[in-house]
């Protein structure tokens, strides 16, 4: 208990630090939201038909949205949520990243094919390989309690 | 449990977080008449899923499972200052024949007031959301806090309950805090260090320190790296470190990553049950490869993809090989193409998959639709899986937007033919619904 209030002390402190350092700013001036498909008249998946590749506020050419970025959009959604965020709502995440969803990806967007959804198929089959080959991949989304709901049918 | 978890058909609140969310909705209300002359969105999309499975009581019993995702959000779009956003699910099968455990379900994904000014980039979120910061891929009943510090630093953390943990003797006593500090020079470097801990019943289920790394440097060359220690085994678990560079008109994405499976999965009352006995397997995995990418004129892309996975412990090693050939328009029409070999280090880890697709959203004038999608995936597996070395899996789907694309009808048809399902027949119709409105 009394840890636990130490810890809460701790946490408003650094909260207050945060907050009055809040008035600095860094210069990278992104904005809230970027323009839409029906503003641009095409979908803005390459950055770079409009920002250079290595721009001044981001590398704009490691964002573009590729036939590959869907399964390796890792490393950059860790250190810019808020470039994601210019045209995503966590939702569109929130199909594969989520405490607890029921529907796979590729059976939710059944028709988006052309999204390279995770899982595609027979899934169930080819997870058994997968899965022993390289387990880490499957942790990442189904590491936790609720997550793993979908492997407890058979994994127990 | 979450706020729309049910179990036996009857909806349960859990108490902490309905108090949590009600505060939440209370500050919402609160919220100064200049914020709230902003804009309600909603978006609805729900789907009737229809096939059959044998149940613990009926064979070829028809499942039909209708699902609800709701998302509302209130903000003033470009502009920073008070938010809510709430998304969530929710399950309830139409004939309730014993296939799912609870004949209904669902989750709260977030539900958040949220605060932004545009100086610093100062944001707050009060209520559930999904935090990923370094270390963290957590979904939290709680706060997060973050902002720039000043030209070269940005920080952030965060404090609540794991929503992770809602199912694991109740919620009493559990609580996650972490945060990033990030060192940074635009367009040359981004340097975090993060933290996160999770308790469970007030006794420690998991604590990973990390960091995160992105550096550019001359000749269009970026690396990416990520590495977390676990410290409560005191352990490196994960280590992922990828160069992106350009040769001529190719991007190439070099990679190199390192598990050791104690310090990775040993996630203690956080683990899950399959992943449980990897702990104590002594296992290291290493994993390098690459991908190719190549653009060749205004529609075609060509990818090549080469990974390979060597173990301590585990005798062999396995590779996956793969091409793929997409050709796409400038909306959204594609057609593509993948062919990959798993090649495992015995029989039964090895397959051969076939991927065909097309998206189709320009059709010729007089047809009824807004796009036509089709999909064949074809694996073949070297060892039988229950005497069946094939999976056969074929989808179809069309759709049209109607009322000036606020109300989009889709419909689609799966067929799988695999070493679980004969012939496994599965039909879905999603009805999609946006609403917007200046309040």
């Amino acid at each position: 208990m009394r840890t636990n209030i130490l810890l809460g002390l701790g946490l408003c402190l650094l909260l207050l630090g945060l907050a009055a350092c809040a008035a600095l700013d860094s210069g990278m001036d992104l904005p809230f939201r970027h323009l839409s498909a029906e503003d641009l008249g095409e979908s803005p998946k390459t950055c770079t038909n409009c920002h250079d590749a290595r721009g001044e506020k981001l590398a704009f050419g490691d964002f573009v949205h590729n036939a590959t970025w869907m399964q390796n959009h890792r490393m950059q959604a860790y250190q810019h949520e808020q470039v994601c965020a210019m045209c995503h709502q966590t939702s569109f995440c929130n199909d594969c990243h989520a405490t607890r969803v029921e529907l796979k990806p590729s059976d939710k967007n059944d028709t988006e094919t052309y999204r390279q959804m995770p899982h595609r198929g027979d899934y169930l089959s080819r997870h058994r390989i997968d899965g022993r080959i390289d387990p880490t991949s499957c942790f990442r989304c189904h590491g936790n309690p609720k997550m793993s709901k979908t492997c407890a049918p058979c994994h127990g | 449990m979450g706020i729309f978890s049910c179990s036996g058909g009857s909806m349960r609140t859990s108490a902490s977080f309905g108090r949590f969310l009600g505060l939440a909705i209370l500050l919402a209300l609160c919220m100064p008449i200049s914020v709230l002359a902003a804009e309600v969105s909603v978006k609805s999309d729900t789907l009737l899923r229809i096939f059959q499975r044998d149940t613990a009581t009926k064979t070829d019993a028809a499942v039909t499972p209708f699902y609800e995702y709701l998302q509302v959000d209130v903000d003033t779009p470009d502009e920073p200052g008070l938010a809510f956003h709430l998304y969530g699910w929710g399950r309830w099968d139409m004939v309730d024949n014993d296939y799912y455990s609870d004949a209904t379900a669902g989750e709260l994904l977030y539900g958040y007031l949220e605060y932004t000014r545009k100086e610093a980039h100062f944001n707050a979120r009060l209520g559930r959301q999904q935090v990923f910061e370094g270390v963290a891929n957590e979904a939290i009943d709680g706060l997060r806090v973050s902002s720039d510090l000043g030209k070269y630093f940005s920080g952030s953390l965060y404090a609540g309950q794991p929503v992770g943990l809602s199912t694991e003797n109740g919620r009493d006593g559990d609580i996650i805090y972490g945060g990033r500090l990030a060192n940074h020079l635009a367009s040359w470097y981004d340097l975090g260090v993060s933290y996160k801990k999770i308790e469970n019943n007030s006794k420690e289920a998991e604590e990973t320190a990390g960091v995160d790394l992105s550096a550019y440097f001359p000749a269009g060359i970026s690396l990416y790296g990520f590495s977390s220690y676990n410290t409560s085994y005191k352990g490196w678990g994960e280590h992922s470190y990828e160069l992106r560079f350009p040769v001529g008109p190719v991007s190439l994405r070099p990679y190199f990553q390192k598990f050791q499976y104690q310090d990775y999965f040993g996630t203690g009352a956080n683990s899950a049950s399959p992943f449980r006995a990897l702990v104590n397997s002594d296992e290291e995995l290493t994993v390098f490869g690459s991908d190719l990418t190549l653009p060749v004129g205004d529609s075609w892309t060509l990818v090549a993809k080469a990974k390979h996975y060597d173990y301590k412990i585990l005798a062999g090693s396995s590779q996956y090989l793969a091409a793929q050939a997409t050709w796409s328009s400038e909306r959204h029409y594609q057609i593509g193409g993948e062919i990959g070999f798993m090649n495992g280090d015995d029989d039964q880890n090895k397959y051969t998959l076939v991927r065909l697709f097309t998206y189709c959203d320009q059709l010729p004038e007089g047809v009824p639709l807004g796009f036509v999608s089709g999909d064949l995936v074809y694996v073949s597996y070297n060892q039988d899986i229950y005497g069946e070395g094939r999976s056969l899996f074929a989808s179809l789907g069309v759709g049209q937007k109607y009322l000036d694309d606020a109300l989009e009808l889709k419909l689609s048809g799966d067929y799988s033919a695999d070493p679980y399902f004969d012939k496994d027949l599965r039909a879905m119709l999603t009805v999609s619904y946006h609403f917007d409105r200046n309040l």
